[in-house]
């Protein structure tokens, strides 16, 4: 009995017990470890594909943080004109994640079994993505570290201080010469290849020259040139490619607009690369109710000024341009205006009546056209395309950077800024009337140009802001062209005389009635000879009882969207402090111009 | 060194394995000789005389055994001569008599408050209770069975000291948080889990379980009594045991309970659309962001919301004026009454079949059950319900004298069934909402949508089946000194979670419906767990003279893997057909893994001496495979002893007034694995691209590998748990106290380690290196006694369970003692915030206290009518200090631990009734509230307004003209008129927003918790109530049954609780920011029947 007792134990424990040698090792099926990547040309494209960052439709929005959008948001810039800006409490934009992602590919790329082509393809890519990674801090922080490989704890290299700002843009611009040269022309749609490479390129050199040119407090005035030559290198070299053109099918009214509330670009010629949107193949996107609702943005009435005329004057020429209503002040402007903001007698898609501007307070009474998908179709809505980089930026890049270079003629400005104008029906630009007659309210906004170009850069500038309105390129501009005191000007709205009746669709037909604060509406509201009932507002000055604010309260002027005071201290506000809870950490970072 | 180990152990297994088998089977055919048998009848009773159901009648050393049935008889076969029987009942002092032929045996047992006889289920093997030495607690089964819950974490609520359940919300089939005494460890912990033997994968294999099958649960809190479970019993242990067949009798019983539930306290919304829209516009006036964004409503909205305040009957829905192509909407609707049934019927079925007979003179017994569970959910809308189908065979049976092997199999499925939607949205929704237009159409607003996604927009189901045997064979020899035992489980559950989200259409206007909704989609998740687990240990007993031993000594090891493959593809060819190959979108397959492993030796040494002195130790070493092989294995022992006093001469004085008196002490450490299967392999992830390449979504890698942790130093946190407690018996045992007290060290744990720059560009690696004291206490109180009452004895018994525990920091690198990091000396639940001084009155008091560092988005005003603030350091100035040692005004002004959490349960019986009333609560706890739920406007401007919000500070009267366009209710309401004495602040939006955080990362506004709207969250609840009749044993007997019981039940009933003004007090303990958004609890009534043939 014990004998088989104990021959039991034995027996039953040796037999249960697993066998198993790697019984503990356990390993994970779903995640990849590095060890068995990055060994083929498909592991190569996987991680750089990984990489990819595209604007989507948030770009449309991003104009709140300058004079061509009056907003209720907490804008970052215009929390610093307004608050008491420090490093603790401005501490964005010091992240660095994506930085380890790109070196860790460049450190790692070379151990696959490919040919050099591939290689230098897939590395160029990711230099490319270094690149404006850098520059994007550069544009931010002027003096950033360089780091060219991945940081590990105990490394010396986390506590260095910033590398200077000429160190680090000749870096960027290495960078993107390798990927100039490396990149191929042929790339899976919806990447960058070649020439989405080189057209980040030019607008990368474009905006350090001009910006050096422009900001004498980093001196380093006399490099600008170089940066701008590099600039008209590498837009000429698209150029002369020919792969790239306008889009302009002969339709001036509507061949812009095409560019922005398209299903699908990427067959059009202007494109150098599309982010794509397909609700059917679950990538939607839209910001219609951003764009176009009451919510946090409107356009700006200096905006709308801007424009030219449609016979190629100056809009802020005409008499009396400061007192006219929204009616008015959209006829015979630049096609481009109408196909930017809605213009009198617009019709949404569910309505079927011109749409009557909806004002409110704090807003300008304009509404944002560009990027608004006009349609009840939610896959449609959801499915437009958002142009990344169109070939209309090479081309102005390349004739304001010759215009500040002195290198400009007529057949530059024929083959660049007249493309654009021709496309919607303007007069071409004319380089010596223009030189022979500066715009006297842009050498206003823009007081430190000067030389013999004059007249045709603050044209070029002009073009810019017109042809990329709401197309993030207005704050990167205001910043290299030291115009940031412009910001300090309250964007306001619609201008209207006073209490009255207005017609706001351009029927001559009143369809909205403005009357004193304190009145009170009626309950059965007039109609129009349209049998329409007019829409009703009290008017008033900002912070009292009425509906809408006016500059003159019930005197009229234009509608007042806010009135804190602004103040763009220069140079300090067009560099950013590093957070202080890094300078606490690494005391070999500095702050750069009365930051601290 | 350890490659060679390995090696050598390979090898020895391999050889003996087959040695192993041959040997075994051999045993298993040697015949034995044939017992001797005279059958043995009798009852069992109380000392009242009353029957006792369910005594046990075990033959010492042997497999037999049997129970009594509801006459309280029993019956035995196959007894030898001089065979030591004993018998047992929770409650009750245990009798041992020795067989001497005889074929009667009347027993009477005594009551015993302290249930010292009871057999307890500890780790390995079975204890008294007078020898435990460790805080153990076992609960009967019994004591949920009538209970209308529809599993045992719902039961077990309140029911045993240091066990916390904590529901967050009360959603069906909804897992509770269950820890052991408090704060585990920073990257939490939670016990585990062991049923009948085999430890489970985590806390879900409880919910698989009906509550009628269990026959114990058992605690065990400190170190020591979990430490033979190892590397996974950490932060202590629940075992559950399921009841097995008895011999001698047959039965048959069938419950069924059916029960009625309705929301329990839901926060009611101001539904007058007149003072709706205005209070929730002037909470926008006094902001910077007045405009159109959020609120900006027209006179003649107004003039439509007044029409409607003071008359109701008018329409809700209209053209818009200014557009006739679309909708407007004026609605007065409490939503809660729309999208929550007023009574849910639930349904629970249980039937058991037990018995027990010898087959050729052996004895085998079964337990055969099924139960049904369907708890049905509140939504009105959609279906919303969670389901158990169980089947459970266990049999018993002894093919050798000194054999007995059980085979307990479970098979089940649960099943729960929801919309695609969510039906907390309902908190977002507004009064003047629609949910329909006019012409049937779903409305174009928050509560439109909500309800055309909870009906047409598609299921979110989740289905499990699986499987589990567990095999179990007992080797007794050396006439029951030593046994042998091995557990084989063997697990497997397959889950489905198929999921489909439809298009929904919702009316803009008479003529414009649009589709809305996506593309559609069916999703289709498919896992499986495969779960195997393998004990085998022995337990020898020997006792010489005055000295008892106990060893155990054994060998674990378990493997768990978890694999799903997801199919996906969108755009439905038919809404009415959401099947994944009625599909015309593009398909795409993930798939997800997880695995573990772990081994282990144990042991554990119990020595007793003259009956008085017990001291225990155990050992274990555990290797997982969290771990990389280099730090894998760890050695986790434990001590601890017990002396009994009243068993000692000199207090035989004291006795029976102080009828028993033990203390006791122990020591342990334990290994924590509770960290990431594979976190010390550095992996990059994949995943789809978020943008279309080449015209699809294509297969990416996500990015570099982070540096979770440092391989070199990545090991076990270790738990080291020192116990005191004593039992003390009073009055004969009928009143029985057990107290513990605790102190538990987490040392070792994985935090991130000291902060690098940013530059880094991913997470500092991890480290062990935090450790963290809890401590507390916890106290059971037990009374039982028998009494007479109308000539028919009354059966009394409450218990009493009280329990508290802290946790405190006790190391953690943060040297600069940041409050917004742990630091040491922290104590968990620590409140920090302002100390309130009432509202600002005038602009003279602004001018001299500058609160504006902690004003929302630095952007409103500071107004009369503002809270202030106690300006603490007397600068001037209302700051947040950020460290500990320069706090500026910050203070500790509250903890929103759970402390003193109560359990209070009275039993009685008479004369065939009988009455449980069973309380639980937490005695003390703060809250701070946030969100939508509590400050409504004040958070966001698109909340709901509660009625608590209409007593805002409002400094002036209305003008006149104003006055003209108010309705009637506001008027009434006295909104127009100034309130200076308020209890709320001036009404600004985002003065109290959740959203936003300042520079270093702190809430600002009425968002930083402050001492005037603190709340108590204490809570005492009702948690159930019945009352049963049990028709007599007589009058059933002719009907051929042995129990009739119908009773009524109650739960949730009604609770005691300053938080209840607002939101159901356990709806706090909801999500991270104690937001209560939380699905409702439900009260139930219900009434069911206890049936046994």
């Amino acid at each position: 009995m014990k004998r088989y007792s104990i021959l039991f134990v034995v027996g039953l424990a040796v037999t249960a017990v697993s066998c198993q040698k790697d019984f503990l090792d356990r390993y994970p099926q779903t995640s990849v470890t590095p060890e068995v990547f990055f060994n083929t040309e498909e592991d190569l494209a996987l991680y750089v594909n990984g990489m990819l960052s595209l604007s989507g439709h948030g770009m449309y929005l991003s104009d709140q943080s300058t004079d061509n959008l009056a907003t209720t948001a907490a804008v970052e810039v215009k929390n610093i004109m307004t608050g008491n800006p420090s490093s603790q409490n401005v501490s964005g934009g010091w992240l660095w994640g994506r930085l380890r992602t790109i070196n860790y590919f460049l450190e790692n790329y070379e151990r696959a079994a490919v040919t050099d082509e591939v290689k230098n393809h897939y590395a160029g890519l990711g230099r490319y993505y270094r690149a404006i990674f850098y520059h994007d801090k550069v544009k931010r922080f002027s003096d950033v570290p360089w780091y060219s490989g991945t940081l590990n704890p105990g490394d010396e290299e986390l506590f260095k201080a910033q590398d200077p700002r000429d160190v680090v843009m000749d870096n960027v611009m290495a960078d993107l010469e390798f990927a100039m040269a490396n990149v191929r022309e042929d790339v899976p749609t919806g990447t960058p290849g070649k020439w989405a490479v080189a057209a980040m390129a030019a607008k990368i050199a474009r905006y350090e020259g001009i910006y050096r040119k422009y900001h004498p407090e980093l001196e380093l005035q006399s490099t600008a040139d170089d940066f701008l030559e590099k600039a008209v290198t590498i837009a000429e070299q698209i150029m002369a490619e020919g792969v790239f053109r306008i889009h302009n099918t002969g339709n001036p009214a509507s061949d812009y607009a095409d560019l922005f509330g398209n299903q699908d670009l990427s067959g059009n010629d202007e494109m150098i690369l599309v982010n794509s949107f397909d609700q059917t193949k679950n990538r939607s996107g839209n910001q219609n109710t951003g764009i176009f609702g009451n919510y946090e943005q409107s356009p700006a009435r200096d905006l709308v000024q801007a424009y030219l005329m449609a016979d190629g004057t100056r809009f802020t020429d005409q008499p009396g341009y400061e007192t006219l209503g929204f009616v008015e002040e959209f006829e015979n402007r630049d096609p481009r205006l109408a196909q930017t903001i809605v213009y009198p007698g617009w019709q949404r898609a569910q309505d079927n009546a011109p749409y009557v501007q909806f004002l409110a307070k704090n807003f300008s009474g304009y509404h944002q056209l560009k990027g608004y998908v006009n349609s009840t179709d939610q896959v449609l809505l959801n499915s437009t395309d958002v142009p990344v980089h169109r070939y209309a930026e090479v081309l102005l890049i390349l004739a304001e950077v010759k215009a500040e270079l002195g290198t400009l003629t007529q057949t530059d400005i024929d083959n660049t800024v007249n493309l654009l104008r021709n496309r919607v029906g303007m007069p071409s630009l004319d380089l010596a009337a223009a030189n022979a007659n500066p715009d006297p309210v842009l050498m206003a906004k823009y007081p430190n140009v000067s030389g013999s170009n004059v007249g045709v850069i603050l044209e070029i500038r002009r073009e810019r802001r017109v042809e990329f309105a709401f197309e993030d390129t207005r704050y990167d501009d205001l910043m290299c062209w030291h115009a940031g005191k412009l910001l300090e000007t309250i964007p306001n709205g619609m201008y209207f005389s006073g209490v009255g009746d207005y017609d706001l669709t351009g029927d001559g037909v009143p369809d909205i009635r403005l009357i004193p604060e304190g009145q009170t509406i009626p309950a059965e509201r007039e109609r129009n000879s349209l049998g329409v009932q007019l829409v009703y507002y009290t008017i008033g000055t900002i912070g009292g009882g009425a509906s809408v604010y006016l500059e003159n309260g019930v005197n009229g002027g234009f509608l007042v969207t806010d009135d804190r005071q602004r103040t763009f201290i220069e140079p300090k506000y067009y560099y950013r402090p590093v957070p202080n809870s890094e300078t606490i950490l690494n005391t070999n970072l500095y702050q750069l111009f009365d930051w601290e | 060194m350890e490659d060679q180990r390995q090696e050598n152990r390979v090898q020895w297994r391999g050889v003996c394995r087959w040695v192993g088998v041959i040997i075994f089977v051999w045993a298993l055919i040697v015949p034995f000789g044939a017992m001797a048998q005279h059958p043995l009848v009798g009852k069992v009773t109380d000392q009242g005389g009353q029957a006792l159901v369910g005594a046990s009648v075990v033959v010492q050393g042997t497999p037999l055994g049997t129970a009594t049935d509801e006459g309280g008889q029993y019956a035995l076969v196959g007894l030898e001569k001089d065979a030591t029987l004993v018998f047992r009942m929770v409650g009750y002092k245990s009798q041992v008599f020795q067989y001497t032929g005889q074929t009667e045996l009347d027993v009477v047992l005594e009551t015993d408050a302290g249930n010292l006889d009871e057999v307890i289920v500890v780790g390995f093997g079975t204890q008294q209770k007078s020898n435990l030495t460790g805080a153990v607690d076992q609960i009967s089964g019994v004591q949920l069975e009538s209970r209308p819950v529809s599993n045992i974490m719902q039961g077990l609520q309140g029911v045993s000291p240091g066990l916390n359940i904590t529901y967050g919300n009360g959603s069906p089939g909804e897992i509770p948080n269950i820890n052991i005494r408090g704060t585990t460890s920073i990257n939490g912990g939670s016990p585990l889990i062991v049923i009948d033997g085999i430890p489970v994968s985590d806390t879900y294999d409880m919910i698989r379980l009906s509550p009628n099958d269990i026959a114990s649960y058992t605690v065990l809190r400190d170190a020591s009594s979990a430490a033979i479970y190892g590397a996974r019993a950490a932060y202590g242990v629940i075992l559950i045991t399921t009841k097995q067949g008895r011999q001698g009798t047959q039965s048959i019983s069938y419950n069924l309970t059916t029960a009625f539930g309705r929301p329990t306290e839901m926060p009611d919304p101001v539904t007058d659309p007149y003072i709706f829209s205005r209070v929730l516009e002037n909470s926008t006036l006094n902001t910077p962001w007045n405009g159109p964004s959020y609120v900006q409503f027209s006179e003649a909205y107004y003039q439509w919301a007044k029409e409607r305040s003071e008359d109701p009957s008018l329409p809700d829905v209209r053209l818009n004026p200014n557009n006739p192509n679309e909708w407007e909407y004026m609605g007065n609707n409490n939503w809660n009454d729309y999208f929550f049934k007023k009574a849910t019927v639930s349904q629970s079925h249980n039937l058991a079949l037990s018995g027990g007979a010898t087959i050729d003179e052996k004895p085998l017994s079964y337990y055969l059950s099924a139960d049904y569970t369907k708890d049905n959910g509140l939504n009105k809308l959609a279906e919303d319900y969670w389901q158990r189908k169980g089947i459970r065979g266990r049999l018993t049976f002894s093919p050798l004298k000194w054999l007995k092997l059980d085979n307990n199999m479970n098979v089940y499925q649960t099943d729960i069934a929801k919309p695609y939607a969510s039906i907390t949205d309902i908190y977002y929704l507004q009064p003047t909402n629609v949910v329909k237009n006019p012409d049937g159409t779903w409305g174009n607003n928050a509560a439109g949508r909500l309800a055309a996604r909870l009906v047409d927009g598609g299921n979110n189901n989740e289905h499990m089946f699986g499987f589990q045997n567990i095999f179990n064979a007992v080797g007794t020899f050396f006439n029951g000194d030593l046994t042998v035992t091995g557990d084989a489980s063997f697990k497997r559950e397959y889950w489905r979670y198929p999921r489909h989200s439809k298009k929904y259409k919702i009316g803009y206007g008479p003529d414009d419906i649009r589709e809305e909704g996506g593309n559609g989609f069916v999703y289709d998740r498919r896992g499986e767990i495969q779960n195997n687990v393998f004990n085998l240990y022995a337990n020898y007993n020997k006792t010489l003279g005055i000295h008892d031993f106990s060893l155990t000594a054994g060998y674990n090891q378990e493997d768990y893997l978890w694999e799903t493959t997801i199919a996906q593809r969108d755009q439905l060819i038919s809404s009415t057909l959401p099947y994944l190959e009625l599909t015309t979108g593009e398909a795409r397959v993930n798939a997800e893994y997880s695995s573990y492993a772990t081994q282990s030796v144990f042991g554990r040494l119990n020595y007793t001496i003259n009956g008085r002195y017990i001291l225990e130790g155990t050992g274990r070493y555990d290797g997982s495979s969290r771990f990389p092989s280099s730090n894998r294995w760890g050695f986790f022992p434990s001590i601890s002893g017990a002396w009994i006093v009243s068993n000692e001469p000199f207090f035989d004085a004291l006795k029976p007034a102080f009828s028993n008196l033990k203390l006791r002490a122990s020591y342990g450490s334990l290994g924590n694995q509770n960290v990431g299967d594979f976190s010390y392999i550095q992996t990059m992830g994949t995943d789809l691209s978020g943008y279309l390449i080449d015209g699809a979504q294509r297969q990416i890698v996500t990015g570099a590998p982070s540096l979770t942790i440092n391989p070199a130093n990545y090991t076990w946190e270790n738990v080291a748990t020192i116990n005191f407690g004593a039992d003390v018996g009073l009055v004969n045992d009928r009143v029985f106290a057990g107290f513990d007290y605790f102190i538990r060290e987490t040392t070792g744990m994985l935090v991130a380690g000291e902060q690098l720059p940013a530059v880094l560009g991913t997470g500092v690696p991890n480290q062990n290196s935090a450790d963290l004291r809890g401590q507390g206490w916890e106290l059971s109180l037990t009374y039982r006694d028998n009494f007479t009452l109308a000539a028919k004895p009354l059966r009394l018994e409450t218990k009493l369970v009280l329990s508290d525990s802290r946790a405190h920091i006790t190391k953690f690198k943060n040297d600069q003692r940041l409050v917004s990091q742990y630091f040491e000396g922290y104590e968990f639940g620590t409140l920090y915030g302002l100390v309130g001084d009432g509202f600002f009155q005038s602009t003279d008091e602004i001018d001299a206290l500058d609160q504006t560092a902690i004003i929302p988005w630095g952007a409103l005003d500071i107004v009369p009518g503002w809270p202030k603030f106690k300006d603490i350091d007397g600068d001037g100035k209302i700051e947040l200090g950020q460290t500990v040692d320069d706090m500026k005004d910050r203070a500790i002004i509250g903890n929103t631990a759970d402390r003193y959490r109560l359990g209070f349960n009275l039993n009685a019986d008479w004369n065939g009734f009988d009455a449980q009333v069973f309380l639980q609560g937490v005695l003390m706890r703060d809250y701070y509230p946030r969100h939508y739920l509590f400050w409504g406007p004040y958070q966001q401007p698109y909340a709901n307004v509660y009625p608590w919000h209409l007593d805002h500070y409002r400094a002036t009267d209305d003008t006149p003209e104003q006055r003209a366009k108010h309705s009637q209710a506001y008027l009434d309401a006295g909104l127009a008129d100034a309130n200076l004495d308020a209890s709320y602040p001036v009404l600004q939006s985002w003065l109290a927003d959740y959203n936003y955080l300042d520079g270093n990362g702190d809430r600002s506004g009425l968002d930083q918790p402050n001492t005037t709207y603190l709340l108590n969250g204490a809570y005492l609840r009702v948690k159930n109530i019945t009352v049963g009749y049990s028709l007599p044993h007589e009058t059933v007997k002719r009907w051929g049954m042995s129990r009739l019981r119908f009773f009524v039940t109650g739960e949730n009933i009604f609770e005691f609780s300053e938080v209840k003004r607002f939101v159901d007090p356990e709806a706090i303990n909801w999500g991270t920011d104690s937001s209560a958004w939380a699905y409702p609890f439900q009260r139930r009534f219900a009434f069911g029947l206890n049936i046994g043939f």
